[in-house]
């Protein structure tokens, strides 16, 4: 591919993200603004938001490149992404929002009354922060590396860099703008490709290379079980991300909160439909790809492969912008996230505070990305998922829903999560390549309900630890508030 | 934190400045939630809520396992085409998210029903 268009496509990404992030700056002032937008944000801007941050390079990317290997099997991922907001709507969304708190630390501490669960909370939320971060420093390592032959590291430090000055800058309200504006740059960078791929063949009558159905690498497929861990890893996951959260404090109220999970939905079924059929289309024409161990560049080479000539270089230009704007996005909205953690707890929650817990979060992870190398982008966020699934997922749950949970049994839970889930990441990857046992690959199938079932087993034992504050405390995150009435 | 109350957009009868006096009817009825009886209505509501919540789950969770066991089971139509795609594509990659759409407007409109009743039985107007 032509190094210009690469290059050219982040730097205008770039600069259209710093412009809007100054933007945002201006009307940003107090603490308030830099972490939460003050929760004025109208549900379809915030849904955009959403869609924006959460839609990383794993989704970009990776699962095109995941559908090009093993086919009909990786499509339970864009389904696990999509339902795993149907999950967060169902029993997360309004009690969240009703809650009050900035971040998930907050919450537990609010609902548990203790401080140490706090921290525990704390260091969960930046462990999962981090991990989520590095896949994303992953795949633009290897968007700049496949579109501009330039070193890996560039495209790692240039995203860093970016996303450094656009938090520093202006903060959750700057950031919302950001990423709303990149929902839409992703979806339109996916589409318009896609689209002109399909009529050209259509119109040319190319005929297919093989049929959807060929398997192009003979990859194994996946057995019943990693398809259920897998989907139990996306559904119970989403539950727990800091930077999905975070977002539904900026909704006036619950059911607004709800309408804009609502919303999210629709976005990212409509978004889903594309990578789909990069998949597809690269299987049945390109399985090439696949073979020469690029299935994740699969998105971003299509276009060049397909159309070639002047074209093709806009479009994959137009898709390399989309995938930067993916990079950008996510890190920057995990860094937001990461850095309300960690600036309330180091630096008393201060805009400096922020500012320099901005930049510990955005280079932590790089320094950790640049010493792992990268494995299959969906694979690795779908590890991710399974991790927050068994330690964030059951103290939200279960806090929200259960007047038994005690501090003691969050502990323990998060705390069995992380080892089990953990562990089972750790021996996954020092077994390497000769592919650990799919229950090791995907440990959420076990991990989740252990982690539940000790939270629930230690709350019992310590059930004279309920705090006291309980009935309030479930009063406001289940009554619909006041005095508003937005019924109709 | 009270900053927030003030600003964001509060769908308040038109007419009625009457944010203080609200807000103390607010904290009588704090009071009267936290009673023996507001509690009886609080926690049948968060019942409501978690079953209703379940039960979506549950259906949609069917759903998703009925669309591969339907492939596995059917003969033939894992294989058959519609409008040129492969049938097996389509139901996974597309047919789903109707169903996505539909379980969380189904749930939002239940959810927002047992709030409104939840309001009328503590007399909140």
């Amino acid at each position: 591919m032509n190094p210009v268009v690469g290059i050219a496509a982040f730097a205008a990404v770039s600069v259209a993200t710093a412009v809007i992030g100054f933007y945002g700056l201006r009307i940003s002032r107090t603490t308030g603004d830099f972490y939460v937008a003050s929760r004025t944000v109208r549900p379809w801007w915030n849904a955009s938001a959403i869609g924006g941050e959460y839609l990383s390079a794993a989704s970009f990317l990776g699962v095109a490149g995941l559908i090009l290997l093993s086919g009909t099997d990786a499509l339970w991922f864009p389904v696990g992404y999509t339902a795993g907001y149907l999950m967060l709507l169902l029993f997360v969304a309004a009690p969240l929002r009703r809650s009050g708190a900035y971040t998930i630390p907050d919450f537990t501490e609010a609902r548990l009354d203790s401080r140490v669960v706090r921290s525990v909370t704390s260091v969960v939320v930046v462990m999962v922060g981090w991990l989520y971060i590095v896949p994303q420093l992953h795949g633009a390592a290897l968007a700049i590396r496949i579109t501009t032959g330039l070193p890996a590291w560039v495209g790692q430090v240039a995203v860093v860099a970016v996303v450094c000055v656009t938090v520093v800058a202006g903060g959750m309200r700057s950031i919302t703008f950001v990423q709303a504006f990149q929902y839409w740059l992703k979806l339109t960078a996916l589409a318009l490709p896609i689209l002109f791929i399909v009529f050209t063949l259509a119109g040319s009558g190319t005929p297919a290379v093989a049929a959807a159905s060929v398997n192009p690498t003979a990859v194994a497929p996946a057995g019943l079980y990693q398809n259920i861990s897998l989907l139990v890893a996306l559904l119970f996951g989403t539950l727990g991300l800091p930077h999905v959260l975070v977002r539904f404090y900026t909704n006036p109220d619950g059911q607004s909160a709800r309408r804009t999970t609502l919303i999210v939905l629709g976005l990212l079924s409509v978004f889903y439909l594309f990578p789909t059929a990069y998949g597809l289309i690269g299987r049945m024409f390109a399985p090439v790809l696949a073979q020469s161990g690029q299935a994740d560049a699969l998105v971003l080479l299509l276009p060049g492969q397909l159309i070639g000539g002047a074209a093709g270089d806009l479009l994959s230009a137009l898709v390399v912008a989309g995938a930067f704007a993916a990079f950008l996005s996510t890190t920057s909205g995990l860094v937001v996230s990461l850095a309300g953690v960690i600036s309330q707890d180091l630096f008393g929650g201060s805009v400096r505070g922020f500012r320099w817990a901005a930049v510990i979060s955005a280079v932590v992870p790089l320094g950790i990305a640049s010493m792992t190398g990268s494995l299959a982008l969906a694979g690795s966020v779908g590890m991710v998922f399974a991790f927050t699934a068994s330690t964030i997922c059951p103290v939200l749950l279960l806090g929200i829903w259960w007047r038994g949970l005690t501090d003691a049994g969050a502990i323990a839970g998060m705390a069995t999560g992380a080892v089990l889930c953990g562990g089972a990441m750790v021996a996954g990857a020092v077994l390497g390549a000769d592919g650990p046992p799919s229950w090791l690959a995907q440990p959420a199938a076990w991990t989740v309900p252990a982690a539940f079932a000790v939270t629930v087993l230690v709350s019992r034992a310590t059930r004279n630890r309920v705090p006291r504050t309980i009935t309030r405390l479930m009063t406001r995150l289940h009554t619909p508030e006041r005095p508003l009435v937005t019924e109709r | 934190m009270t900053r927030v109350r003030v600003t964001a957009p509060r769908s308040i009868t038109p007419g009625t400045t009457a944010l203080p006096s609200a807000r103390s009817a607010a904290d009588s009825r704090d009071a009267a939630e936290e009673s023996d009886a507001g509690q009886v209505f609080v926690r049948s509501l968060i019942r409501t809520q978690l079953r209703l919540g379940v039960v979506v789950a549950a259906g949609f969770l069917l759903i998703l396992v009925a669309f591969p066991l339907m492939l596995g089971l059917v003969p033939g139509l894992a294989e058959s085409t519609i409008v040129g795609l492969p049938f097996d594509w389509v139901l996974l990659g597309v047919g789903i998210y109707p169903v996505v759409g539909l379980s969380a407007w189904l749930f939002i409109r239940t959810a927002a029903r047992n709030e409104a009743r939840y309001r009328d039985l503590v007399g909140d107007k």
